[in-house]
């Protein structure tokens, strides 16, 4: 192994045991989606009776887990990713930077490890949409081939935002204004992703912002890959793949050459 | 100013008039430096005389405006930065993390692994009493062992050049002699050691070479004994607040007395002889002297005589400033 690689390595392993160390956010991630399937799920399919052709059923629990699995990786990655903070109050981060490595080499192993905790919680909640009785996921080709695209979904969608909030730590001085930001960035995208409902049946205005919104290609492949029982009325992966792949890829490498400050 | 390393053959590091200014303004102005292998260097000066900065030049973290920084005859890069080792002011340890985990991850940066590793961090926790820590999280330790975590870090990857920003700042006697030894063993091994600090018995006690550095420049460099050698046997620290132009003058006239400074406490004086100078300054000015200490002439009083100011009216004043 390189000497970069092994770095890098050795940066990932060092924050994946500080998050199972510090178990608050390992529960949190994964209670926050369970909740909003219990709550949100059940009152909006009994309360409110959905009608929507995209909404198999009424079923809307079912129709909210792709997007619940969206928000774990996006707000675990973007969690993640505010441990650059923690590390620059420590000083730990000015000892990581006077190593041989540049920036870029422990931006990437900080990143590394971002994506890969953002990917294991989102297929955590995956798990436990296929367990728990009364979510029906529809594997229209198969769940191999579904649980395939949802890793390759997820993980694209972890590159993009591990990239954005790498970005956003180095250039952001304070946790608080790094969090503010994120939270005004990414509740709005979120909401306008089709995670909580179709984007076919809003205003002309809304289903613009929802169509130039990045995270409206990932719930939209996740919806396809986990939930929806015939690709009739989704964006389609190969447009979602496309669009997320060369966002992600975009994002990671500028997030990457951005130096933080170590101060 | 006077000059204790002129042409050492191979120089571990060598700053030539360099300048950096910061932001806020503050910086170092054309600062020349050489360090020699298996020397230990103290950066002498209050907080904001720029010493942090010349750290930070030594190790690469900034470049300068104006000037040249080398190690070891070569410009930074990230293969001379591996001969580097460096210890912050502020403790930088993770919390989360134990230290046999802290050392791994550093040496790993460094291109340690394996077995070496493993042994060269136990071998450095116990030298630095702290093995019977390794396996507990830093959180659990007090400000004196994260410091020598600290320092177990810095050494890992046997640096041929030491840096280090007050590194036994605050610290228990135990903890700074722990430290002090280790950088004592590691200097004698040929690394060369670069200590800021504000503690001018230590740097007296441990620094082979001391450049005092006040308000961005070098104002004078040698070792402990050469910087002390002009100065008179004991030192006075009078509290005299209401000491007049005059009365100074009539002061600068007795022979006994070299140095005679304001400081913000009053007077401060060397002289050759305290037992003879104190009651002949009782006699005239008893009624005005409301305090006198009396010692040994040191360190702290040929940074007085250098500098023109008391190191601790210095430190006082930057931290008004600031």
């Amino acid at each position: 192994m390189s000497g970069t690689l092994l770095a890098a390595w050795a940066l990932l392993a060092r924050d994946l045991r500080a998050v199972v160390r510090s178990r608050s956010q390992l529960y949190s991630s994964l209670l926050m989606p369970l909740m909003l399937l219990a709550v949100l799920g059940t009152g909006v399919s009994s309360g409110l009776a959905p009608t929507s052709p995209r909404i198999i059923d009424g079923d809307y629990t079912s129709y909210l887990a792709p997007g619940m699995i969206a928000m774990t990786a996006l707000f675990s990655s973007t969690f993640s990713s505010a441990g650059l903070y923690r590390d620059r109050e420590s000083g730990l981060l000015r000892a990581l930077l006077a190593s041989p490595h540049g920036p870029p080499t422990i931006m990437f192993g900080k990143a590394l490890a971002a994506i890969l905790i953002g990917t294991v919680q989102a297929l955590l909640v995956l798990v436990l949409a296929v367990v728990i009785p009364g979510i029906d996921l529809a594997w229209q080709f198969g769940w191999l081939g579904g649980a395939a695209t949802v890793v390759a979904a997820v993980l694209l969608l972890n590159l993009m935002l591990s990239g954005l909030s790498l970005l956003l730590a180095v250039r952001i001085k304070t946790m608080q204004g790094f969090h503010l930001i994120m939270n005004l960035a990414l509740f709005p995208l979120f909401f306008l992703s089709g995670a909580f409902f179709p984007l076919d049946q809003v205003p002309a205005w809304l289903e613009i912002i929802g169509y130039i919104n990045p995270l409206t290609y990932a719930v939209d492949l996740l919806h396809y890959a986990s939930y929806a029982d015939a690709p009739d009325g989704l964006i389609g992966p190969l447009i979602d793949t496309l669009v997320l792949g060369v966002l992600a890829v975009g994002m990671f490498v500028i997030g990457l050459r951005r130096a933080p400050r170590a101060v | 100013m006077l000059k204790a390393v002129s042409d050492a053959p191979t120089l571990a590091a060598e700053i030539s008039n360099a300048s950096f200014a910061w932001p806020g303004g503050r910086g170092v102005d054309d600062v020349s430096l050489q360090i020699a292998p298996g020397q230990i260097v103290t950066l002498l000066g209050p907080n904001g005389a720029g010493k942090s900065t010349v750290l930070k030049l030594l190790s690469g973290e900034i470049n300068p405006d104006r000037g040249s920084v080398q190690i070891r005859g070569r410009p930074h890069s990230p293969d001379v930065r591996r001969g580097i080792g460096l210890v912050l002011q502020e403790p930088s340890t993770d919390d989360l993390m134990t230290l046999e985990e802290t050392l791994t991850l550093h040496g790993r940066l460094f291109g340690l692994r394996g077995a070496p590793l493993r042994e060269r961090s136990a071998a450095l926790l116990d030298a630095l009493q702290i093995g019977d820590r390794a396996a507990d999280r830093c959180e659990t330790l007090s400000g004196g062992l994260r410091r020598r975590l600290d320092l177990a870090r810095a050494l890992l990857h046997e640096p041929e050049l030491l840096l280090l920003d007050e590194p036994t700042l605050a610290l228990d006697p135990d903890s700074s002699a722990a430290i002090w030894s280790a950088l004592r063993e590691r200097a004698a091994d040929g690394a060369a050691i670069v200590v800021c600090s504000n503690d001018t018995s230590e740097a007296e006690s441990n620094a082979d070479r001391v450049v005092i550095i006040n308000r961005g420049s070098i104002q004078a460099e040698g070792r402990p004994s050469q910087l002390t050698a002009n100065l008179r046997r004991d030192a006075l620290e009078l509290e005299w607040h209401d000491a007049s132009d005059t009365d100074i003058a009539a002061l600068q006239a007795w022979n006994e007395i070299g140095s005679l400074l304001r400081s913000d406490h009053g007077l401060h004086l060397t002289v050759d002889s305290a037992v003879e100078t104190v009651p002949r300054l009782f006699q005239q000015y008893g009624a005005r002297i409301s305090g006198i200490r009396i010692r040994e002439s040191s360190l702290r009083d040929a940074w007085f005589q250098i500098v023109g100011v008391a190191i601790s009216d210095a430190i006082s004043d930057e931290e008004d400033a600031s």
